[in-house]
């Protein structure tokens, strides 16, 4: 299984918190793709907290946590 | 006296009051996320604030800017902050900055800080305050609000910065969508850090991110890791 954490405006119309069967999926976009996130709107994408870019490889345990930008002051 | 309830604490007491006196603190920004933080480390006691914003009040900002009121709009907002923070705390002292930081002025902004605290709404001043304040090995509080929702974070020469978790590619919208809570909170909670590193205490937020949610109502941390080859810690 990995954990999916979803943050801000991702979370309106899904879970905050997904687990998804790791052998679904190969890399880091094909979660987005799963969960209809245009690539496009993806501030910051870490797995197991750290900066990781779509093309990444996903495997069994990860966390993710993905940010639509926030960065009003 | 004006600070006996906090000096009641045992987390400050008379010596952590004398640290908070002692310390100056550097916020850049006297919008949303700057009228609490700003409200509150007067409120506290710290000794000497340095404010910076290079924006006049408007009619617009006043939803969430409560340093300000209808009189101001028009003026500058680093003097009417400085004004009704005096009346707060006459005891403090403020320096004030109507100025845009760059990288030939920052200097003189953050040199003497003990703590900066971002309160901007552009990723070019995040980036600028980032590296430079790692490069002076200063703490730096940041955070960022839209809509509902807010995120807070510590950057320290230890620990994972703007740049080290991605955030350097973002899209921020200028003038996005904000109600005053949100801004509220999240500035209170960067009062709150910087009070908390001034003081020296545990619990601070280096090396991982708070996020509001103020629709489901809750607050997450996330650890965060500093990226080995980020530019801003090799500067």
């Amino acid at each position: 299984m990995i954990e999916v954490r979803l943050f801000a405006t991702f979370r309106e119309g899904r879970e905050k918190i997904l687990f998804l069967d790791a052998g679904e999926f190969k890399k880091a976009g094909d979660v987005l793709e799963h969960l209809n996130i245009p690539y496009e709107q993806v501030a910051i994408y870490l797995i197991n907290g750290r900066h990781s870019k779509f093309t990444d490889s996903i495997k069994e345990g990860d966390v993710l946590a993905i940010f639509p930008p926030v960065g009003g002051g | 006296m004006r600070y006996e309830r906090q000096i009641l604490m045992k987390q400050i007491g008379e010596k952590g009051q004398e640290k908070l006196k002692q310390a100056t603190v550097t916020v850049v920004g006297c919008g949303g996320l700057g009228s609490p933080v700003l409200t509150y480390l007067t409120s506290a006691g710290i000794g000497k604030l340095i404010i910076i914003d290079f924006d006049e009040v408007s009619e617009s900002n006043l939803n969430r800017q409560f340093l300000y009121g209808i009189k101001d709009i028009g003026r500058m907002k680093v003097e009417c902050a400085k004004e009704r923070l005096q009346d707060l705390n006459h005891e403090i002292e403020i320096v004030d900055f109507h100025e845009k930081v760059s990288p030939d002025n920052i200097g003189k902004f953050i040199d003497s800080a003990d703590v900066v605290i971002d309160c901007v709404d552009n990723l070019e001043t995040r980036i600028l305050l980032g590296r430079e304040c790692l490069r002076r090995k200063i703490p730096l509080v940041e955070a960022g609000v839209e809509g509902f929702y807010g995120w807070i974070m510590s950057i320290g020469k230890e620990t994972a910065c703007l740049e080290c978790i991605g955030f350097d590619n973002m899209r921020i919208r200028r003038q996005g969508p904000i109600i005053g809570t949100t801004a509220g909170v999240i500035g209170c909670l960067q009062a709150n850090e910087c009070i908390k590193i001034v003081l020296g205490m545990e619990g601070t937020l280096f090396g991982r991110m708070l996020q509001y949610d103020g629709i489901n109502g809750s607050i997450d941390s996330i650890e965060l890791q500093k990226d080995d080859s980020c530019r801003a810690h090799r500067g």
